[in-house]
């Protein structure tokens, strides 16, 4: 049995079908990752796991029990928000203190539970020599411990995480995505994490589930979704730089930008294809040099190609060359409904 | 189905319910009100067509008795005129003022904390207060004002405006009206300043910020941006010191009672000393409804303006 | 006294005194910051027509109060006999003073108008502030239906309202008790305060409410624990300026109440403190000033966030 569980869950604003029809069951102590771009649905099916909003149809279950009528309080789980939403005028204390009072009515907390049970996730998050502050007074980083520290006090069965990183600047950013991984897995909690930034995503979850458009795309481990995606859009959706897609008369095909190389680089050239490319521009990136041209037959489709630096190959501006990508590199998909078609199902076609 | 436990145990959860919290949380202050004016205001409209007095409270009904016998009083007509005409000449004023001090007032500058504070005074002060000074201004015999055109030779036996030693402010039919419409001005001013000052400052930074790079000088940015912008909540400082000023009678209670003879009696001050002072509710109800249609199409006409201001 | 005497027999030297000295020093301590340069010289003339704007709408706002002062203390001699309006030529005197607190209705006045104004603004709380909260977050469009017929409630003017209103009060017999006006006075500063407190309330961040709903609090505890602390200035000024409403309230207050000692400030000081037509002007004027120097520090003091609520109030949350 699944920790949490959503049947068919749909959402609809007015006409807009924020959420439309979720099928997810997550596991006892893993990390999920929602990903998608904006708009696609992922806070507001965080949002309705949270009890914040009440789906148009379907069902939630935590821990085997139906919890869609129930509010917030009621569903054992914690939630910390893109803006870490402390309370302006409690200082740290008091704001991890805030769960353990509100729901002192169920499980009856003292005084001197409540400052062990405080102290103790500080000491965890390392936060124990701000308990005097006021929110104000801390940095962004600490501001996000603290919001994590008032998530956990209460072990929650499910800890929700609406972007928590989108705040903090680049640099800290990394750091604290580690220590967020690092401590989910010690403490062994499950933990369902929304954010827009595959990078985010793929470092962090132990399953990925993409979404477009409030339905699901595709769920697995970053490694699966990235190097088998279920269709035309996370293909292109993750990856940076995207997916190359070149289309054909029956299907659309592509390759992701690091997989195609000049033909004497290639593996098996035998097992692979070849292209005739025409470099337009070059970009060094340092490690790689990233390069702008076009396909032989497909002179509309900008094509990008991402070879390492340290092959010493000419690549020159304004000439052909010809590149090679390995046949299993290369992923069909349906020009119609944007759908991944096995490669065997193609034989007559390719 | 979907909703298994609230079926179970509907009454537990209703404090966390959205809808049903904001009902409960509503409902009271919207009881009370509709309460406190609703009835009455039914109750005006049913005095207005009835015979009722301070002595006999029966209601009979009457018709439009009370509405011809309103409409044919020559007084009531003068009355209605002066409202209507001190209400629009005080509102030119007011508007015009209101946007210098605007204006002024969202400029820094030094000592604008004590210069605010002074200014804001006759809106701070009660009507009938400040209104008791501008009393004492008006005298007919001690007016300070008078002592100093005295000083300064517009009055006394060689005066430019009269030969007495006095203007009679508050006794000249012509100078009652002034004085009326001045002390109107006066105190309503700062309150429309206050409204325009928030459209003001409104305004995003990055739209004056733009209008600065693109060269635009000070007197070009306010005529071109700055009061294009805030037309609309113009629009609704003017309707709402409409309404106010068509809804009071305080200053004329204070300074004249109406005098000389009607020159300066409005519908509010008419009302109340038909009505309250001479017994006869009916008609003192049917002269307050005389300027509701007005009232309401103004109040709407704010509404409008408002919700159009929004949306931008 | 002796200060206040002296001030008083110097009062327009003392004004353009003081003020004098204010600009020089302003312009002493510009020319030490800046120079005593031609560009510092040339900038004061360009900004002193601003200056002399701001002198001038200052002058006809202050005129009454300044006069209000001046006069309260002048004996009778001094006031009527030889109109100098505006120097002393015989001492002043505290008797007009005296005999405002001692020989009127005036500390019942403002006895009166204090329990109306407390009980008013309790009353309105209780009614907005959850009312507010209502329309601000958890109503959606019929919520904001309701907010506009409330403010188009609020602009039914009381002229319109006070003749069945003096019969509802005769009947239940609540003439000359101070309850009519409590009863009545929410009538607007319900409205009032619902408008100004939805602006707070707005401001807001919604996601701290929506922790304290993970956090274990239902809507009302997370109302009362988290947006209501967190509003507290808001609600002060709403407190203050929902109070001078009721001080400002002249209709109602002269309607209603009838008996002198009963009376509040508004309707008490401008028709008590006049005996038929024998006006006593010391401490009339007195009377006046003594009510409108500290409403008009409250009005300063909480403008910006009068204003401020107004805003929010008006933008879409």
């Amino acid at each position: 049995m699944s920790l949490v569980e959503l049947q068919g869950i749909k959402k609809f604003f007015d006409n807009v079908r924020a959420v439309d029809g979720i099928e997810l069951e997550i596991e006892d102590g893993e990390f999920l990752v929602i990903l998608g771009p904006s708009g696609c649905g992922k806070t507001t099916l965080m949002r309705m796991i949270a009890g914040l909003e009440k789906p148009t149809a379907g069902q939630i279950f935590i821990g085997g029990e139906d919890v869609t009528a129930l509010p917030p309080r009621k569903r054992g789980v914690s939630m910390v928000f893109q803006s870490y939403a402390l309370y302006p005028h409690m200082n740290v204390f008091n704001n991890i203190a805030f769960p353990l009072k509100a729901q002192s009515r169920e499980k009856k907390y003292d005084k001197r539970a409540i400052r062990d049970k405080v102290e103790n996730t500080a000491r965890l998050l390392e936060i124990d020599m701000l308990l005097d502050r006021r929110p104000r007074q801390l940095s962004g980083g600490q501001r996000q411990r603290v919001a994590i520290a008032r998530a956990m006090v209460t072990q929650p069965a499910v800890l929700l995480l609406d972007e928590p990183l989108s705040n903090l600047d680049a640099k800290l950013r990394a750091n604290a995505r580690d220590e967020l991984k690092e401590f989910q897995r010690s403490s062994n909690i499950t933990a369902v994490f929304v954010t827009h930034d595959q990078i985010e995503a793929m470092g962090l979850g132990d399953r990925i589930v993409v979404m477009s458009q409030g339905k699901i795309q595709q769920i697995g481990t970053p490694q699966f979704i990235y190097d088998d995606p279920a269709n035309e859009f996370v293909a292109t959706f993750l990856g940076s730089p995207s997916m190359n897609i070149l289309r054909s008369e029956v299907f659309s095909f592509g390759f992701r930008p690091e997989n195609f190389l000049p033909k004497t680089l290639a593996d098996n050239p035998e097992n692979s294809r070849i292209f005739h490319y025409y470099i337009k521009r070059v970009e060094y990136l340092g490690s790689d040099r990233l390069l702008y041209g076009y396909v032989h037959g497909h002179d509309n489709e900008l094509t990008l190609a991402k070879v390492p630096s340290n092959v010493r190959v000419a690549l020159d501006v304004d000439c052909d060359y010809e590149f090679a990508v390995h046949n299993s590199d290369i992923k069909f998909f349906d020009r119609q409904s944007g759908q991944r078609i096995e490669q065997q199902n193609l034989q007559g076609v390719v | 189905m979907a909703s298994g436990a609230a079926v179970l145990n509907p009454r537990r959860y209703l404090m966390d319910d959205r809808r049903f919290v904001g009902v409960i949380f509503l409902a009271p202050a919207l009881l009370y009100i509709l309460l406190l004016v609703g009835l009455p205001f039914l109750l005006a409209i049913a005095f207005g067509f009835s015979d009722v007095t301070v002595g006999n409270t029966e209601l009979n009904f009457v018709g439009f008795d009370n509405f011809v016998a309103v409409w044919e009083n020559d007084i009531f007509r003068q009355v209605f005129s002066n409202t209507v005409m001190f209400t629009l000449i005080s509102q030119v004023f007011i508007l015009i003022f209101a946007n210098i001090l605007a204006i002024i007032f969202t400029q820094e500058f030094t000592g604008k904390w004590f210069a605010r504070f002074i200014f804001i005074l006759p809106w701070a002060t009660p009507v009938s207060l400040a209104a008791i000074g501008w009393l004492w201004m008006f005298d007919t015999k001690y007016s300070p004002i008078d002592y100093l055109l005295l000083q300064t030779g517009f009055l006394g036996p060689k005066g430019i405006l009269s030969n007495s030693r006095n203007l009679f402010w508050l006794a000249n039919p012509a100078l009652s009206q002034i004085s009326v419409i001045f002390v109107q001005v006066w105190r309503m001013t700062p309150l429309a300043t206050v409204i325009l000052m928030a459209g003001l400052s409104s305004i995003p930074t990055d739209i004056l910020d733009q209008a600065e790079v693109d060269g635009s000088r000070f007197m070009r940015t306010l005529l071109q941006i700055k009061l294009p912008l805030i037309l609309p909540i113009m629009v609704i400082a003017l309707l709402f010191s409409m309404i106010t000023m068509f809804g009071d009678m305080t200053v004329v209670y204070v300074l004249t009672r109406g005098g000389p003879v009607d020159y300066t009696r409005i519908i509010g001050l008419y009302s109340f000393q038909i009505g309250i002072e001479g017994g006869n509710l009916a008609q003192g109800a049917a002269m307050a409804l005389f300027a509701f249609p007005l009232l309401l199409a103004l109040a709407l006409l704010m509404l409008r303006t408002a919700s159009r201001a929004e949306v931008r | 006294m002796a200060l206040l005497i002296w001030i008083l027999q110097n009062f327009w030297s003392l004004l353009v005194l003081s003020f004098a000295t204010l600009v020089g020093l302003r312009i002493a301590y510009r020319f030490r910051k800046y120079g005593a340069t031609r560009a510092e010289l040339s900038h004061i003339l360009r900004r002193s027509p601003f200056y002399l704007v701001v002198l001038i709408f200052c002058f006809f706002a202050a005129a009454p109060f300044m006069i209000m002062f001046l006069h309260s203390f002048k004996v009778d001699g001094d006031l009527y006999r030889r109109p100098q309006p505006f120097v002393y030529r015989q001492d002043p005197t505290l008797e007009h003073l005296e005999s405002l607190f001692t020989n009127t209705a005036y500390l019942d006045f403002i006895r009166n108008s204090v329990v109306v104004g407390i009980a008013v603004v309790i009353i309105t709380l209780i009614l907005a502030l959850p009312a507010a909260y209502a329309l601000a977050r958890l109503t959606g469009r019929w919520g904001e239906r309701a907010g506009i017929l409330m403010f188009l409630v609020y602009l039914v003017p009381p002229t319109l309202l006070f003749i069945p209103m003096f019969r509802i009060v005769v009947m239940l017999g609540l003439k000359d008790s101070p309850l009519a006006l409590i009863v009545v006075y929410p009538s607007f500063t319900v409205p009032f305060s619902m408008w100004l407190l939805q602006g707070f309330f707005k401001a807001v961040p919604p996601e701290l409410e929506e922790a304290a709903l993970v956090d274990g609090f239902n809507r009302v505890e997370a109302f009362l624990r988290v947006v209501l602390p967190l509003s507290l200035p808001g609600i002060i000024s709403t407190i203050v300026f929902t109070f001078t409403l009721t001080l400002h309230e002249f209709i109602y207050a002269l309607v209603f109440i009838t008996n002198t000692s009963r009376r509040t400030l508004s309707v008490g000081v401008p028709t008590e403190l006049i005996l038929g037509d024998v006006y006593f002007w010391q401490p009339l004027l007195a009377a006046a000033l003594i009510i409108a120097i500290p409403v008009g520090f409250a009005y300063n003091l909480f403008l910006d966030s009068l204003v401020q609520g107004f805003t929010m109030g008006a933008v879409k949350g």
